[in-house]
């Protein structure tokens, strides 16, 4: 499979602060993708003092784009997009501060962040929590984008996973396209994130996809997630989690083959894996999700 | 009255503000459910925001809090040797010691070493130092075998 010749659309992989993963997906990240994301935040460590410095897997991701000959992206989780307060301000100035110095080293081509707030009135929650859709919100997110606009030219918000919503799932699609309605800001679509929704809440996928602004979006992202242990909620139920811990499903598949000819302005497809989460005999499944995702692009040609 | 723009503004904000509070302080609450549904009932609230939380699904407010206080386990772990060895050799205390601190002390850091520094401060503060010192020598102990 020869990366550089078979797919308009570019095709990548998520990098992990991980040893085991980077070894074990050396010969893909090496040969069989087109480009990096990274989530910054895992190339940092906190001083005592609060200062930002990097971790030894900035230099080695940055290493191993230069040597495999990748372009990055960026793509975080802990920007908080929606948090209103102002408790969380100077932490998020610090981080774009040290994006901006990454972009010397990574010159990452677009920036993403998830759609919810990871930090409420100055508390961590460290996944996205979602936030009431209101115009309010939808300025606040947008304000944000701006802000990293700064560092970073293109920038995108994500769908994300939320388990319970604070409204409508269609609304959200509504949501999403009023947010990245002025220029320069995209849509990066998770489709293992909205598979997992209709999961969770039923929603008629059509109807959503039918809402979301197909221009704008500027990546998607492919993953696997696993149902939770019964023991976690009273009574045995259990509810699909966005874990990307496991393969692809073929659901999803097929919504990639849906999406994919309304997606004009499409500029990658990411094949996601969380840390931890990669044994040897998963290298051969990841490779060939690789390979099926750039299959599935080439068919546009 | 006539509210001008700029006051209606600032009610937004406060409005969304109080809501965001509200929302942290569910996640980490002993029934996150019921604060959710406080949420919806308070009247101080506006409509707005009272019926965007009385649309969350119980289930799923259960999960995420779960997620959120599993994320901030790992993160401890992750961030503290102490901490890590202490659960490996006594798990039922730790998890106790860890339920504790979530429910006492905001969850306010991003990164594991701050987290396990927060824990140590808090441990200190209950004269629980003593636990960690006897685990640092135990990992310290693990470590050179």
């Amino acid at each position: 499979m020869n990366r550089r010749s078979s797919s308009a659309i570019p095709v990548g992989l998520s990098l992990q602060p991980d040893d085991d993963f980077l070894g074990l997906l050396d010969p893909i990240i090496c040969e069989h993708i087109d480009y990096a994301e990274i989530a910054p935040e895992t190339t940092w460590w906190p001083t005592a003092d609060g200062a930002l410095v990097t971790n030894r897997f900035h230099e080695q991701f940055a290493a191993l784009i230069d040597t495999a000959g990748l372009f990055a992206v960026a793509h975080g989780v802990g920007m908080s997009m929606a948090t209103a307060s102002t408790d969380d301000q100077a932490r998020q100035q610090r981080w774009l501060e040290r994006i901006r110095d990454d972009q010397q080293r990574f010159a990452y081509r677009w920036y993403s962040d998830h759609l919810g707030a990871s930090s409420l009135a100055g508390m961590c929650m460290m996944l996205p929590m979602p936030m009431p859709m209101t115009e309010f919100s939808a300025h606040i997110v947008q304000d944000r984008l701006r802000a990293m606009q700064s560092v970073i030219g293109d920038v995108g918000i994500e769908n994300s996973a939320f388990y319970f919503m604070l409204g409508t799932p269609l609304a959200e699609a509504d949501f999403l396209t009023a947010i990245v309605h002025p220029p320069g800001l995209h849509l990066v679509l998770d489709l293992h994130n909205l598979y997992t929704l209709s999961v969770n809440t039923e929603v008629d996928i059509a109807a959503y996809l039918a809402r979301l602004p197909w221009s704008k979006v500027i990546e998607i992202h492919l993953s696997g997630g696993a149902d939770s242990d019964p023991a976690w909620l009273p009574g045995g139920q259990t509810m699909r989690l966005d874990s990307h811990d496991h393969a692809v499903p073929e659901p999803v598949w097929s919504l990639l083959d849906a999406v994919l000819p309304r997606c004009r302005n499409l500029r990658g497809i990411t094949v996601e894996r969380m840390e931890g989460t990669v044994t040897p005999s998963d290298v051969p499944l990841i490779a060939e999700e690789i390979h099926r995702a750039r299959s599935a692009s080439a068919k546009l040609r | 009255m006539v509210r001008t723009a700029a006051t209606q503004l600032v009610t937004k904000r406060a409005a969304h503000l109080r809501f965001e509070r509200l929302l942290a302080q569910a996640m980490i609450a002993r029934d996150p459910v019921a604060a959710m549904r406080a949420i919806a009932d308070d009247a101080s609230l506006p409509e707005e925001l009272r019926q965007a939380a009385a649309a969350a699904d119980p289930r799923g407010v259960e999960m995420t809090a779960l997620l959120v206080a599993r994320l901030r386990f790992e993160r401890l772990i992750q961030g503290s040797i102490e901490a890590a060895s202490w659960f490996e050799r006594e798990p039922d205390q730790f998890a106790a010691a860890f339920r504790e601190y979530h429910q006492t002390v905001a969850p306010v850091v991003f990164f594991p070493a701050d987290e396990g520094r927060l824990f140590a401060d808090w441990l200190r503060g209950r004269g629980g130092a003593r636990n960690l010192m006897h685990y640092r020598m135990s990992a310290q102990h693990d470590q050179t075998r």
